[in-house]
């Protein structure tokens, strides 16, 4: 399924980013390479795949571990030319989750990530000038996709009736 | 080989219509469609798969009303059709083929009650 | 040229109130369905020129992202279909391939051709409405009103294997299909190819001088800033790069079946419209060959588990919907439930970067054409 120069151009970016970078990484089933780097060299390995052709930004995320207090931050690259999916993965302290953003590499493709981000997640990008809401309006809570946030207890609040007899199953 | 607009629209005025004089003519629904539910209490056997495979909890599980209360101890779904989405994972968990989705879709009404469908016809439930 | 663009943010979610400014007049387009889906742009206008735009997302933002993390993959399969319904089995696909990429399953050949066959069917189906409402923007009703008609008997065709004309229910679930095709799908479907290669010749047909005056030339998205600003499927395609998801990392059987790719290098919106009609013709190959290639063992359909644990693990999936590069992030940790499911659509890019930045320097009577050229669905870019 995999070409040969994908093969080799796959083994040539692993073996230049164990070079500069310490960093463990991994190869999956299906050639997506998989690296893990601290919150310190996280915006230097970034700058070095999008100089290694990584030039589609295809999603940021962030994932919530509150027992560990991190915020999981990944990004997903693809490299037009090479053909190979590279995800960076970095944890960020979920008490203060700042991070430098990604948009002096990718644009606007960055900006609006992480501007649905900071909205969900309360991550703060530095760098980023327009993190103004997205989707939600007038929205005074904390960050509706942390999972701290009982989304069950407020959906029953605002809009669910206890006469209701449709409703009862959900009140208790 | 493009035949130029005109022809192309002159041949739509004289060419028979794509739609179907519902309900005097009608597209048999096959097979298969995930309708109205059809529930038959005799071979359910209260396993509460139904109500917990329900994407949308729109199985809920209730007491049989009094009169059937000997016969039928345990507890057997009610099912609010205005959560249901039809997608009929219900029928494909249910072991004994008690829950079945039928053909119907003439499921618009006026009347909020009839959303509720619960299993023993006709009677109140707790 | 281009005015420089004024973008004022005063309200919290960056819509100005107020209507006329110095800069111009602020002009709502949308949100009304009919006209301009769950979605509004904000626009300065200033004469007839538009000096800056503003995206409004957020009409149909429903949580999928939390959703998932508390349903099972069966009941995720089913709300799946719900993340942009108009190419539904497309996004049922990708959602049920990260599952099975982190159940390690290996799916039955057959299961896999049928969803190719359901997806290229799909993909069908969402062209044809992008054309439909791309004429009805231009004003030519004609062509909306036949491409609907046309695109019924494809809804008849999944009412018939899936149980469900516009909603498959999770048809194409973790494990394979929901169940197999009854018999007599493999005629009907080629009656229905028949059908649509008359449609296709007819899209040809209505192709004018006046529906090209209206888009030749309009909305033109340079490859560079195509990619800056995440553009993928046929708007970065009509731009001139040749990416494609199941060329470049195929998944399925796509690396059995031959197709082409179309491209084009104007990256105006009558680019769009080409590689619009172009697609539908490749997806009428590919399920050709689908057809032919089928294998005809017995397929026993896939039945939702009460119980079941996610085995522990995360997968980044990218396939190619209609409209683009579709991906879904999922991390599991053991439980019967993802932990994160991150879903990527392609009109997130598309809706917000791409249109706010084709619109600046635009005309009014244009914005129309170029929204519509662009394949938005307000659906995927809100979640």
């Amino acid at each position: 399924m995999d070409s040969m120069r994908t093969a080799s151009a796959r083994m040539e970016l692993l073996a230049a980013i164990d070079a500069q970078f310490d960093v463990e990484n991994r190869v999956d089933k299906d050639g997506s390479v998989w690296v893990s780097v601290g919150k310190d060299r996280l915006f230097d390995l970034l700058g070095f795949a999008k100089n290694a052709g990584f030039e589609h930004c295809s999603s940021i995320s962030v994932t919530d571990w509150p027992e560990d207090e991190v915020f999981e931050l990944t990004y997903h690259l693809w490299s037009y030319r090479d053909k190979i999916l590279l995800t960076v993965k970095s944890q960020i302290d979920r008490r203060e989750p700042i991070v430098t953003s990604a948009i002096p590499l990718w644009g606007p493709s960055a900006q609006i990530h992480e501007r649905e981000l900071h909205e969900l997640f309360g991550v703060r990008f530095e760098g980023n000038p327009d993190l103004a809401p997205l989707f939600l309006e007038n929205w005074e809570g904390p960050p509706p996709f942390r999972k701290d946030f009982d989304w069950r207890e407020f959906v029953r609040k605002e809009f669910y009736d206890e006469g209701n007899p449709r409703e009862q199953g959900y009140w208790g | 080989m493009a035949i130029g607009v005109i022809p192309q629209l002159i041949k739509n005025l004289f060419s028979r219509p794509m739609t179907v004089r519902f309900p005097h003519e009608a597209i048999p629904i096959p097979d298969g469609y995930r309708g109205e539910h059809a529930y038959d209490v005799g071979s359910c056997t209260s396993c509460t798969l139904c109500a917990r495979v329900c994407p949308n909890r729109a199985i809920e599980m209730v007491k049989a009303p009094e009169e059937h209360r000997e016969k039928y101890p345990k507890t057997y779904p009610q099912i609010d059709l205005g959560k249901c989405c039809f997608c009929g994972l219900c029928q494909d968990i249910c072991a004994s083929g008690a829950m079945k989705l039928t053909k119907g879709f003439f499921l618009s009404t006026n009347d909020r009650a009839t959303v509720l469908r619960p299993p023993f016809a006709s009677s109140e439930q707790d | 040229m281009r005015a420089t663009p004024v973008n004022r943010v005063t309200g919290a979610d960056g819509i100005t109130e107020g209507c006329r400014t110095e800069d111009g007049f602020d002009l709502y387009f949308g949100p009304v369905h009919p006209g301009s889906g769950n979605f509004g742009v904000k626009l300065t206008v200033r004469g007839e020129e538009v000096v800056a735009a503003r995206a409004d997302p957020g009409y149909l933002h429903r949580g999928f992202e939390k959703l998932m993390e508390y349903r099972t993959p069966m009941q995720n399969s089913v709300l799946s279909d719900r993340l942009c319904i108009l190419e539904s089995l497309n996004w049922n696909l990708v959602h049920a391939e990260a599952v099975d990429r982190l159940h390690d399953t290996e799916i039955p050949d057959r299961a896999k051709y049928i969803r190719v066959i359901m997806a290229e069917l799909s993909r069908i189906q969402s062209h044809i409405i992008w054309y439909g409402v791309l004429s009805k923007a231009l004003g030519f009703d004609t062509g909306f009103k036949v491409a609907f008609g046309y695109r019924d008997y494809v809804l008849d065709l999944f009412e018939f294997v899936t149980g469900g004309r516009v909603y498959p229910a999770g048809y194409i679930c973790p494990g394979g299909v929901r169940r197999d095709f009854p018999k007599g799908t493999k005629e009907r479907i080629r009656e229905l190819l028949t059908k649509m290669e008359k449609m296709s010749r007819e899209f040809e047909a209505y192709d004018n001088a006046t529906i090209r005056t209206r888009v030749k030339g309009i909305g033109v998205l340079a490859l560079d800033d195509a990619i800056r600003l995440g553009a993928t499927g046929p708007v970065l395609r009509a731009s001139g790069l040749a990416a494609d998801v199941r060329r470049d990392a195929p998944y399925e059987v796509y690396d059995k079946l031959d197709f082409e790719i179309p491209v084009h290098e104007e990256g105006d919106a009558y680019a769009r419209s080409i590689i619009q009609r172009r697609e539908i013709e490749e997806s009428i190959k590919i399920i050709r060959q689908a057809l032919e290639q089928l294998p005809a063992e017995e397929l026993p359909p896939v039945k939702p588990k009460a119980a079941g644990k996610i085995p522990e693990g995360e997968v980044y999936v990218r396939n190619e919907i209609a409209r683009g590069e579709a991906g879904v992030y999922m991390k599991s940790v053991g439980e019967s439930h993802p932990y994160r499911c991150k879903i990527r659509g392609p009109d997130f890019l598309h809706m917000i970067p791409v249109l706010e930045h084709l619109l600046v320097g635009a005309e009014v009577a244009d914005v129309p054409a170029i929204y519509w050229s662009l394949n938005i669905c307000p659906a995927d870019m809100d979640r």
